[in-house]
């Protein structure tokens, strides 16, 4: 019986006359939690899909498009792309530790994602900084508005992540996880992968095109 | 957890540090073919071409390996499969409007073209304006306005 079942108190849930009461879960055959974050990432496919198509049909669209390499910094950005993808590692190594019960590993892979995103966010920070300093605002061309419009969300998305995986860490910190209730740290790796593989096709679109 | 999500759980064997090192690897090789592209003067498809070809199996390596996409069930792949083909739609409605069926461009971004006459305005300031209060319609092109682009000026709905 399951655990809804359980708690059914018939003075209280008892449903009309015509209603059947199943003996088995009528959800999906998958955890809920999962097939939620995986529905939500459909969607941030499509919210990015837009943007990059935007992008593709501006630029095809401009009567000119100045080279990237010229503009923006490759070197610092490729060092920044290396550092996502090892935040994917460290977060892989997470899920696994989470899913082995080891509390000590799951905690400082954790940190260690946590603290490779925030480096990531903050060397674009950087990035912003010193670009604005040289006068490379949105207004000035459809190049710099879909740059700082697709880096600006998907770096919106990246501390998002940090304060998602933040928020993981201190409930692991407190025994939050354990070998049989561990859902939580995946679904905050899946997000964290996706806001990767985003950035791998920005990088190559938005920089080396 | 259920005896059976263990059992895909333990089904999940694959080597971490040797999906990371592909990816490292493949990103250097990323850089380095944009890089050269640029230098060595590849031509715009062997370019793109390759940056896209590397960028999609970076891509492959952390949906399927580190997101598990290989080890879920239909449901959650039921869930991802379409989108590539709804991101399709999106492009194929949005091209043509900017491209015409031999993949030249219509008109420039930041132009429009006039409905009465078919011919592009350059500066939008010259071009559409919402009707007055008392029902007149809008502007028309002015005579300055230029033919679309292409080889010949046809007016835009003989385009389509």
């Amino acid at each position: 019986m399951s655990e809804a079942l359980a708690a059914y108190d018939p003075a209280v849930d008892a449903p009309a006359h015509h209603h059947p009461v199943y003996d088995y879960d009528s959800g999906p055959p998958v955890e809920r939690g999962k097939f939620a974050i995986w529905l939500f990432l459909a969607t941030e496919i499509m919210f990015f899909s837009g943007l990059i198509g935007a992008y593709i049909v501006l630029r095809s669209a401009a009567k000119s498009w100045p080279d990237p390499q010229e503009r923006l910094a490759v070197d610092i950005t490729a060092f920044n792309t290396f550092l996502l993808i090892t935040s994917s590692w460290t977060m892989v190594k997470a899920v696994f530790a989470a899913k082995a019960g080891e509390r000590g590993k799951l905690l400082a892979w954790l940190a260690a994602t946590i603290a490779i995103g925030a480096s990531f966010v903050s060397i674009q920070v950087y990035e912003y900084i010193q670009l604005i300093h040289e006068g490379a605002i949105p207004k000035i061309d459809i190049f710099w508005s879909t740059f700082y419009a697709m880096t600006g969300f998907h770096g919106t998305h990246v501390v998002v992540g940090v304060i998602w995986l933040s928020c993981v860490w201190f409930k692991a910190l407190g025994g939050g996880y354990t070998v049989r209730n561990n859902l939580g740290v995946e679904l905050a790796g899946l997000y964290w992968h996706f806001v990767d593989l985003v950035w791998v096709l920005l990088f190559t679109i938005v920089y080396l095109f | 957890m259920s005896q059976h999500e263990h059992e895909e759980h333990g089904a999940m064997h694959f080597s971490v540090d040797k999906v990371f090192i592909g990816l490292f690897a493949f990103t250097v090789a990323e850089v380095g073919w944009g890089l050269a592209g640029k230098h060595l003067g590849f031509n715009r498809p062997m370019l793109w071409g390759g940056l896209l070809f590397f960028a999609a199996l970076k891509g492959w390596l952390i949906a399927v390996y580190f997101m598990h996409l290989k080890f879920e069930g239909w449901v959650v792949k039921s869930l991802i499969l379409p989108t590539p083909f709804l991101v399709m739609i999106i492009f194929g409605y949005v091209m043509p409007d900017v491209a015409d069926h031999e993949g030249r461009l219509v008109h420039p971004v930041g132009s429009e073209v006039d409905p009465k006459t078919g011919l592009v305005i350059e500066n939008m300031h010259d071009g559409w304006r919402p009707p007055d209060a008392e029902g007149h319609e809008g502007a028309s092109a002015p005579e300055h306005a230029a033919p679309a682009a292409g080889a010949d000026a046809k007016p835009a709905e003989a385009q389509r």
